[in-house]
């Protein structure tokens, strides 16, 4: 057990057992916050465990779920649009919170990785989940309702 | 197509395959000349594939 390895566990246990409440109970908003914020408390805990096994795969799969989180939300949101657009769901306080807790993490594994090829492939990973939340939530608050018909 | 459309268009398909490109190297896990080779024909078809999305979503 290190430092690396500690962080991922408490981010993992508070955060996914509070995303995991979050989904399972209340109205069909507060669900689909919950659902899109389990992607940003699952890649940087992936980003941490690569960090403290020393298994540099695995920011394979938080690249992997970086991109795919974010679409999955973008899919719930276009197929549930309707029901959405009676209850917007508004978290950009959660939703910069999981920024800023995303970005925490990478800068620290890429202050331990060193400047490398390793570093530019934790910033694209980076990037992609920030990046990827962000167009998330605003989709889910109705932000991209001009492209709905496109 | 005239000469000048011809030249944007390989131009940014240049572009698309550079980019692709990079990131293809940042990628992978060791840099040799295989990786090298296969991903310059992935990054290829990417620029393709890149530049029909751009164009089917500009020219709404």
């Amino acid at each position: 057990m290190n430092a690396w390895i500690l962080a991922a566990t408490i981010l993992l246990g508070a955060g996914l057992t509070a995303a995991l409440w979050g989904v399972a109970s209340g109205p069909l908003s507060r669900r689909m916050v919950a659902q899109n914020l389990t992607t940003a408390v699952a890649c940087p805990s992936l980003l941490l465990l690569a960090q403290g096994y020393h298994r540099p795969s695995y920011v394979d799969l938080a690249l992997l779920l970086a991109l795919l989180g974010p679409v999955g939300t973008l899919v719930f949101a276009r197929l549930l649009a309707d029901e959405l657009a009676v209850a917007t769901p508004a978290a950009w306080g959660l939703t910069w919170t999981a920024a800023g807790v995303s970005a925490a993490v990478v800068v620290a594994v890429c202050a331990a990785t060193g400047p490398s090829r390793a570093m530019v492939k934790l910033l694209v990973t980076g990037v992609l989940l920030i990046g990827g939340n962000l167009v998330a939530s605003r989709a889910l608050q109705g932000g991209f309702r001009q492209v709905r018909g496109g | 197509m005239t000469r000048r459309t011809a030249l944007a268009a390989t131009a940014e398909l240049a572009a698309w395959w550079a980019a692709f490109g990079l990131l293809w190297l940042v990628l992978v896990s060791t840099v040799d000349a295989l990786e090298v080779l296969v991903g310059a024909s992935a990054a290829a078809v990417g620029a393709v594939a890149a530049r029909a999305g751009r164009r089917a979503v500009t020219a709404r």
